[in-house]
């Protein structure tokens, strides 16, 4: 008698099943700014990564005799900065400082900031406002000048520059870690595991890291290009990189005074900068919407 | 020979995309003025699509609107500018499922009412403001004086389900399209617009089409019913012949659904499966994969007609074989 | 009652609705609301929004600590004598949204397994017999199993939350509003499952919704709550003949007829539902009743027995000066 209804709402999705990364890869491929932009920061990697093998020239090999060549040069298609070194070479090994000043503040805050902001998200309750008040206190300097206020205290130096990068960077990403976690734990979802009787340990690692991680990354990723911004900064202020290494920030500086006398070579490290930049916000801009599932 | 208030003849409408979606196939009736029409539908098929066209409220570039739709015998589809901005709020005005998205949230509900007056009949704003009053009165909202000064959030869901009424009425439309307008209000509340609408409607003598899933606020409201499925009108009739002697199998387990004479605790006679998407336009009955009387005649197209008269009539093979009109079946 | 299989005594839960001190206003969600549930029985809840019978879903299965009061199961105090995760093995849910009630990222399969993990059943085992609810509750489990939330229709859905809450084979299921969303046509076939799994395993359901005329079809006794309390409980049949208190009364009366030849005349009641942040004192119906009198504003009534199993709380039915 109680037979089972199998015949039920067969016919409403007759396609093939297909898996959350697949889906969000398909949306991602069609979006061609976003490729676009994956590709120029892809691009910008590798040639961080094969600078020596890429490069034409020594970048710290220079001659005053060379100083100031302008674009376009025999032998020097990007000309010669102030020492008379070969900017094509400078500018190609200049991303692997500038690169990895963007990137690994980033990477190491997203993690530490995102198991905070998880913790205090999923804790709720006192906990959550007295973690979120703390972490207000950052918000009371802009991020420059914490940047370089902590960089001053602690000294000149790749180190140093990192470490106050990272500082800077952990309250904007646990402030959105922790709303996107209060978001989801509010779901029914987590309810459901709750009354399964499974552990607030098993419930965030279960239901809520897939869920968040995703956002705060992409958050984290359109970070990379303001930490680039600021690494460039702190160079350019003498913290930071110091000379005679080639860093865009850094360049940008030192060319300053050649502004008059080639305006055009003096402006190449900060188009490299703004093209990174540009490229990993494009980049995060299309994760973000190929990550949204109800398209 | 009186003309009807609406006339829509072989409407179609298709969203396009990647896959298109066929909304609307093939709608036609007419309302004459002061009836009520009532649609019932579930989610997808069709049913406020077609509302919104007579209104054209649909996104114009991405929608094919086929067949015809007049009010009061202009061509709702050729109208332009001005004449289209008449046509909405001045002859045809809507009142929505959610009153919250319908009103300005920064404007006061008197003003709301007063710019929608002025705007359609050229007044000033004192004689507006009169009006507005005058329409909170008439939804019977207490001391509609003061809540002339109130914003939508002031309100409590009845309270902005009637002043959003109002708003709608404000022009005295020749027609209302209300898209269940009571679906989101608790029952004690639901029963109190859904009254209020037919008061209105008799006094203003209004033309209505009135959308909704549940049977039993169709009944309460409506002279004549449609029932619709995957984008057509399945059948149609007076309520009394609709809630008694449906002959379509959809409007049966419809009713069967809405436990009409069901037994408390037995299973009920559910309809199985699930309404097609729609991503091409549906050949023969549409209804077919989830009916059980089914056959291969059921992709005929055009399909048969059982018709008693013009407007009492279903869209099917069965009902019309079984043309004997027997009120014994179920 | 040591018979009753889930009861509730006296369960309090007040929210904060902002301010401090003298100005700290109180949403009292759920006040002072007890009753039980025999085994095999369906008891429907009824009421309109912010009458707190969500919150009462909540507090039943532990998802809101109560602020004062207990739930037993089987006689026994739930989260003290009987551990919260065992409680949980025998009481289970179903809300009303079925999309957010779902992991996005997780199949269904998972999605239905995942409960017994957590309760000590191994991987593969787990998996094998969230294939057969899968089977069970009509959905195949090759083509619905590796499927996401986004991927399938309402009624589906729905279908698997039920499939989630049978994984842990519990007694009781609290349905909050779970066929609400649905279509007609295919509330009817979730409606259906429920029967036959009741019929099947002997479930006890809780059956919370808005819609009497579902709840009259599935519940064996139905309670109906307005603004935090219980104003009536009884078996289905008197209640609905029958009903001892005005706001009952009132409720049926808003159903829609279905009958075009008597269609309903007069709204039974005027205005909505009155705010639970500040209920009326005395009977909390009193604002809005036709029939209120003397000491409606200022005693609150107590239930009483009206009938068999039947409680009303009205002082019509105990204050001898109401006849008149």
């Amino acid at each position: 008698m109680a037979v089972a209804q199998t015949d039920i709402e067969t016919l409403a999705t007759a396609d093939k099943p297909r898996g959350y990364w697949s889906g969000v890869g398909r949306r991602f491929l069609k979006d061609k700014v976003a490729v676009a932009a994956g590709c120029v920061a892809g691009g910008l990697i590798l040639m961080a990564i094969f600078a020596p093998w890429v490069a034409p020239q020594d970048p710290f090999d220079g001659t005053m005799i060379r100083r100031l060549s302008p674009i376009g040069t025999e032998g020097y298609p990007l000309g010669a900065d102030e020492l008379g070194r070969d900017m094509l070479s400078r500018l190609i090994y200049g991303a692997r400082l500038s690169l990895f000043m963007g990137v690994t503040p980033v990477l190491i805050a997203f993690v530490i900031g995102s198991a905070i902001g998880i913790a205090a998200g999923y804790a709720g309750g006192w906990v959550n406002s007295i973690t979120m008040r703390v972490l207000d206190v950052f918000y009371a300097f802009p991020s420059v000048l914490l940047a370089i206020a902590i960089s001053g205290a602690l000294g000149a130096g790749i180190l140093n520059g990192l470490l106050s990068l990272t500082v800077v960077f952990i309250p904007p990403i646990a402030r959105v870690a922790e709303s996107v976690t209060t978001a989801v734990r509010k779901l029914e979802y987590i309810e459901a595991a709750r009354a399964s009787g499974a552990s607030a340990f098993t419930i965030v690692r279960a239901h809520v890291l897939g869920n968040v991680l995703g956002p705060i990354f992409v958050y984290a990723t359109s970070l990379i290009s303001v930490s680039m911004i600021l690494a460039a900064g702190l160079s350019f202020l003498g913290l930071g990189v110091s000379p005679p290494n080639p860093e865009w920030g850094l360049m940008l500086n030192t060319l300053r005074n050649a502004i008059y006398v080639q305006p055009w070579l003096a402006a190449l490290p900060g188009v490299m900068i703004f093209l990174t930049s540009i490229s990993f916000n494009m980049l995060s801009d299309g994760l973000r919407s190929a990550m949204d599932i109800k398209q | 020979m009186t003309q009807p208030l609406v006339e829509v003849s072989d409407l179609t409408v298709t969203f396009q995309g990647t896959p298109p979606v066929h909304a609307v196939n093939g709608v036609s009736f007419t309302l004459a003025q002061g009836e009520v029409l009532g649609i019932l539908g579930e989610s997808g098929s069709g049913k406020s699509v077609t509302l919104k066209t007579l209104l054209r409220l649909l996104p114009e570039r991405r929608t094919r609107i086929g067949g015809k739709v007049a009010v009061e015998g202009r061509d709702v589809l050729a109208l332009e500018g001005r004449a289209l901005a008449d046509h909405r709020g001045g002859v045809v005005s809507m009142i929505f499922q959610d009153p919250g998205l319908a009103l300005d949230p920064v404007y006061t509900i008197g003003r709301q009412i007063a710019e929608t007056v002025i705007r359609h009949e050229g007044v000033s704003r004192s004689t507006a403001m009169a009006r507005a009053l005058e329409m909170l009165e008439l939804v019977r909202i207490p001391s509609a004086k003061r809540r002339l000064s109130n914003y939508p959030h002031e309100m409590s869901g009845g309270m902005r389900q009637r002043a959003m009424i109002a708003l709608a009425l404000a022009c005295k439309p020749k027609l209302l399209l209300a898209d269940e307008p009571t679906t989101a209000l608790d029952a004690t509340v639901q029963i109190q617009i859904l009254l209020l609408l037919r008061e209105l409607q008799r006094e203003m003598g209004m033309g209505v089409i009135f959308v909704t899933h549940d049977i039993g606020v169709a009944v309460e409201v409506s002279d004549k019913l449609a029932v619709m499925y995957a984008g057509s009108f399945v059948e149609t009739g007076s309520v009394a012949e609709i809630i008694r002697d449906a002959r379509h199998p959809y409007s049966q387990g419809l009713l069967a659904a809405n436990l009409v004479g069901a037994e408390p605790g037995a299973l009920l006679k559910a309809i199985p499966g699930a309404p097609p998407a729609l991503h091409a336009p549906p050949v023969g009955c549409a209804f077919a994969p989830r009916c059980e009387l089914a056959g291969p005649r059921c992709g005929a197209d055009p399909l048969p007609l059982w018709q008693a008269r013009g407007d009492r009539w279903a869209r099917c093979v069965a009902a019309a074989e079984a043309a004997v009109p027997s009120h014994a079946e179920p | 009652m040591s018979d009753a299989i889930l009861s509730a005594h006296n369960l309090v839960k007040h929210f904060n609705a902002g301010g401090w001190g003298a100005a700290r206003k109180v949403v009292r969600a759920v006040d002072d609301v007890s009753f039980d549930v025999a085994p095999g029985e369906t008891l429907g809840v009824v009421g309109e929004s912010g009458c707190g019978k969500s919150t009462t879903a909540r507090l039943l299965t532990h998802l809101l600590p109560s602020d004062r009061g207990e739930v037993r199961f089987r006689g026994r105090v739930a989260g003290t004598e009987v551990p919260l995760k065992e409680f949980r093995r025998h009481v289970q849910m179903v809300f009303q949204d079925s999309y957010a009630s779902l992991n996005p990222r997780m199949t269904m399969l998972d999605a239905v397994a995942f409960g017994p993990t957590v309760h000590g059943v191994d991987q593969p085992e787990a998996r094998r017999r969230a294939g057969a609810l899968l089977e069970r509750v009509g959905l195949d489990p090759a083509r619905f199993g590796p499927r996401y939330p986004h991927e399938i229709s309402g009624g589906q859905r729905q279908r698997v939350n039920i499939a989630r809450a049978l994984a842990f084979d519990p007694d009781v299921i609290v349905l909050d509003e779970a066929v609400s969303a649905l279509d007609k046509s295919v509330e009817a076939q979730v409606l259906n499952l429920l029967t036959e799994l009741r019929r099947e395993r002997g479930l006890t359901y809780i059956f919370i919704s808005h819609d009497l005329n579902v709840v009259r079809h599935i519940s064996d006794r139905v309670m109906v709550m307005y603004l935090g309390e219980v104003v009536e409980i009884g078996p289905t049949a008197d209640l609905y003949t029958a009903p001892r208190h005005p706001y009952t009364e009132a409720l049926l009366a808003a159903m829609p007829s279905l009958d075009p030849d008597r269609r309903t005349m007069e709204a039974p009641l005027q205005g909505d539902p009155p705010n639970p942040i500040d209920p009326p004192p005395g009977c909390r119906f009193h604002t809005r009743c036709a029939r209120a009198f003397g000491p409606c504003p200022g005693t609150a009534p107590v239930p009483a027995l009206v009938g068999r199993r039947h409680l009303a709380s009205c002082h019509l039915n105990t204050v001898k000066e109401a006849a008149e």
